[in-house]
């Protein structure tokens, strides 16, 4: 039983933690690079330089003294999103979708006063979000407004799109849904949706809801596959370029697509997770290897990475 | 890229290899140090009275040779002074001094390891001449008696001299004149000696040995046999009845070449006795003191040098790392999710003062509490190094509380908590705390089982006596917990988790 479940997973070339943390992480993430994925505030600056866009920065709050400006900082922004710059797998994120002087409406629609979110803030420069418990920032940007494509199938905040990366090459992705469950964050594990995308063309497939396959949307039960993702091309571009930027081969790079702006850089993860491959129903180590055998001229530029890819996994040459 | 990895996980293990097989071979450490061992444990008691004049008593003792090991030597000598001394092949124990009026209890204790297919191989004795009291006619008779058996093999010289003792001479049998004459001689002098003439005769060598019978057993004096070498090896036989004992003969030599067990020299000894029973140890024990005394160099750097109260500690510290290896396992190759990495065996550690069950009841007690007290006061926004130090506080006063309710319900156990690890609980409060807030109640208590499972494998590995005791007779073993950590790190294959993670792949194709 055993035995036949492993052999199962080799078939379809599914990568198991252990083989991408040895093989994978250790050996092409050099640990140098990560303060660049890790800290959000550097993969911003890091993304600038790269003419890649991000979400716009409103301010960085540094000191527990600064949070006394708070209010003044927010005066000009209706809506906007709270980060620390260190935190991991999506916590300590606060969406303000609108607020007066001493009230904000978070995204879920709960109002909370002014002294929460300084509390919040506080925590957050206290590294109670940050990966090691060091000290943090705090930092403040503008909120996404996503673009309208995934409305029918969002419960309430901002999906985004993770494209894995390896060698610069783009290997598999998947836009990742919110649900009631998942209180408007966009991480699988707090509840989301992860919906496979056909590489080649960049429409979805079906989606994996805390370990099952679905293929409609839990709270508005809109089916989630066949949706053209906009501006699929030019995200697989960002991410390929992503890897030159960082130094890291194994890369998960999350986007988001805002209706004026397009597609946003949001952050990158040197540790991307497993359930890509029960979203896209196919194995990451099998493409991986493809990659591999590659000749090294595809390697060449981020443009002709894409290309290669777009050919090499679209559903229709996969099967 | 595995290549190093599975090189030095070679190395580490030719290492411990090499260490132990040094120890075992050259050092003659047991394979085994737990394993148990029949052992006899004699002890032989005496009552000594004196005169005015220096009293000396000499009991033979056992001693190691190649067919038995002594250990574990206790003398009691009262106000006498005690010496050990080499007389030809036996060993004496000599109490001497002078005694006073009510005399004084001597008494010797050890343990005894008999290997009894070795025990009769030691190297053969020459012929001794005739006794004195041998007259040139008798030693003529005896000749005579046993020229017909020349040409046989010393074993059945043997057995026909043991059967002629008993007046079976088979056929031919000797004339009636030395019939008669070796009746006589046989009146004359007592069993024994008669067989040692014989077997002298027939060029046997032979020697008298004083002993015990290897039985539970108490007795007031030893048991007298004669050894003959054979050649081969020596046999025992029971001069009374002339039988030979099978082999190996359950008996236990203690002094040789005629001499008594127990000699006195200017006193009376009474009520002596000779105690033997049954024993079970383990093999370690019988090495232990020939090691303390050893001056070799992994003798010398054993752990069994360092001071009692060190030693209790170093026997725990020196399983920690086969904890980290469980947890290794139970992460990479099960998939087990667990607070921090090495919380489980902190835990483990503690729990050995309260018990598994109290332990882990007290642990998930405290963190219950704190849990509780952490949601409410997650509301007073505390910042967050104050926040931790009130629930270190709280979890602080808990563990007073329970010791302070422990001594009034009598439990121990719950005293015992003193020596949890806090600082462990306090993060292991926050971390649930965060968990279930972040990924809901069911991660987080999955997470607490996960630890709490590991902390209960590991500490009953660190409960395990007999790995405690071969860890720490031989702590190059540590070599090899390294190797087999290094291996699982190179573990790349598939966590059994992740065969139901993915189950979809294989259970739907």
């Amino acid at each position: 039983m055993i035995l036949k479940a492993i052999r199962w997973l080799q078939d379809v070339g599914v990568l198991g933690m252990n083989r991408r943390n040895a093989e994978y992480i250790l050996r092409f993430n050099p640990r140098s690079s990560f303060p660049l994925v890790d800290n959000k505030l550097k993969t911003k600056q890091l993304a600038e330089a790269y003419q890649i866009p991000t979400p716009p920065l409103y301010n960085v709050i540094e000191h527990h003294g600064d949070i006394a400006r708070l209010e003044e900082m927010l005066r000009d922004h209706q809506d906007f999103v709270i980060k620390p710059a260190r935190g991991a797998g999506g916590s300590g994120i606060v969406l303000v979708i609108d607020h007066t002087v001493d009230s904000f409406v978070k995204q879920n629609g709960e109002v909370i006063p002014l002294k929460d979110l300084t509390y919040h803030i506080s925590d957050i420069l206290s590294g109670i979000y940050s990966l090691e418990g060091l000290e943090d920032r705090a930092f403040i940007e503008a909120l996404v407004h996503p673009d309208t494509v995934f409305d029918a199938v969002t419960y309430r905040g901002v999906p985004d799109i993770r494209i894995i990366v390896y060698r610069g090459v783009p290997v598999m992705s998947m836009v990742r849904l919110p649900t009631r469950a998942s209180d408007g964050k966009a991480n699988l594990h707090r509840g989301a949706i992860g919906v496979g995308i056909d590489m080649g063309v960049g429409t979805t497939l079906a989606g994996v809801h805390r370990s099952r396959v679905v293929t409609h949307h839990p709270d508005t039960n809109k089916p989630v596959m066949g949706i053209q993702v906009p501006h699929w091309e030019s995200m697989l571009f960002i991410a390929a370029k992503a890897v030159d930027m960082t130094g890291l081969d194994y890369l998960g790079v999350d986007l988001v697509i805002d209706r004026e702006r397009g597609p946003l850089l949001l952050e990158l993860n040197a540790r991307p997770g497993l359930q890509i491959q029960i979203a896209n129903q196919a194995g990451l180590f099998k493409r991986l290897e493809v990659i591999d055998k590659a000749p090294p001229e595809i390697f060449a530029t981020p443009e002709i990475r894409v290309a290669w890819a777009l050919e090499t996994f679209s559903i229709r040459t996969l099967n | 890229m595995k290549r190093p990895a599975i090189m030095l996980a070679v190395a580490l293990l030719l290492v411990s290899f090499l260490l132990m097989s040094y120890r075992v071979i050259w050092l003659k450490y047991p394979i085994l140090p737990a394993a148990p061992e029949k052992v006899w444990q004699l002890s032989i008691d005496a009552h000594v009275k004196g005169g005015e004049k220096e009293t000396t008593v000499m009991i033979g003792v056992p001693y190691t040779h190649k067919g038995q090991m002594v250990a574990e030597e206790r003398i009691r000598s009262g106000t006498l002074s005690f010496n050990l001394l080499r007389e030809g092949i036996n060993q004496v124990g000599v109490w001497s001094g002078t005694l006073s009026l009510e005399g004084e209890t001597i008494g010797y204790n050890s343990t005894i390891r008999v290997q009894p297919q070795r025990l009769f191989k030691t190297k053969p004795s020459t012929l001794e001449p005739y006794p004195p009291n041998v007259g040139k006619e008798e030693k003529a008779l005896v000749k005579r008696l046993v020229a017909k058996w020349e040409s046989l093999p010393p074993e059945d010289r043997l057995r026909r001299i043991a059967a002629a003792v008993k007046g079976i001479w088979g056929t031919p049998p000797p004339d009636d004149q030395d019939l008669q004459a070796w009746s006589a001689f046989q009146e004359k002098h007592s069993q024994l000696d008669a067989f040692l003439l014989l077997l002298r005769a027939a060029d046997l060598p032979a020697q008298v040995v004083q002993g015990l019978q290897l039985a539970e057993s108490i007795t007031d004096s030893t048991l007298t046999w004669i050894e003959i070498w054979t050649g081969q090896e020596w046999e025992s036989l029971q001069p009374e009845k002339g039988e030979i004992y099978q082999k190996p003969a359950p008996l236990l030599p203690l002094t040789t070449n005629g001499l008594p067990a127990v000699r006195i020299i200017n006193g009376e000894l009474s009520e002596v006795r000779w105690t033997l029973n049954h024993g079970i140890i383990n093999q370690w024990r019988m090495h232990f003191e020939r090691i303390m005394r050893s001056n070799r160099l992994l003798d010398r750097w054993s752990l069994f040098r360092l001071p009692d109260e060190y030693q209790r500690t170093f026997r725990i510290l020196i399983l920690v790392p086969i904890g980290a290896l469980m947890i290794c396992l139970l992460r990479n190759i099960v998939g087990f999710p667990t607070f921090g990495i090495f919380l489980p065996v902190l835990m483990a550690l503690a729990f050995r003062n309260t018990g598994l069950a109290y332990g882990l009841g007290i642990f998930w007690g405290v963190v219950l509490i704190g849990y509780v007290v952490r949601r409410w006061i997650d509301k007073l926004r505390l910042l967050l190094v104050p926040r931790l130090s009130v629930i270190l506080t709280l979890v602080i006063v808990c563990i007073t509380v329970f010791a302070l309710l422990g001594n009034k319900l009598g439990l121990r156990e719950f005293m015992a908590v003193g020596l949890l690890p806090f600082v462990i609980l306090t993060m292991t409060i926050e971390r649930f705390f965060v968990i279930i807030e972040e990924a809901g109640a069911r991660e987080g208590l999955l997470t607490a089982a996960g630890s709490a499972g590991v902390a209960t494998i590991t500490y009953e590995i660190l409960q395990l006596e007999s790995l405690q005791l071969t860890f720490f007779v031989y702590p190059e073993l540590l070599f090899a917990v390294a190797a087999v950590q290094v291996l699982l790190g190179r573990y790349t294959g598939y966590r059994l988790l992740e065969l139901f993670r993915f189950r979809r792949f294989w259970s739907s194709s």
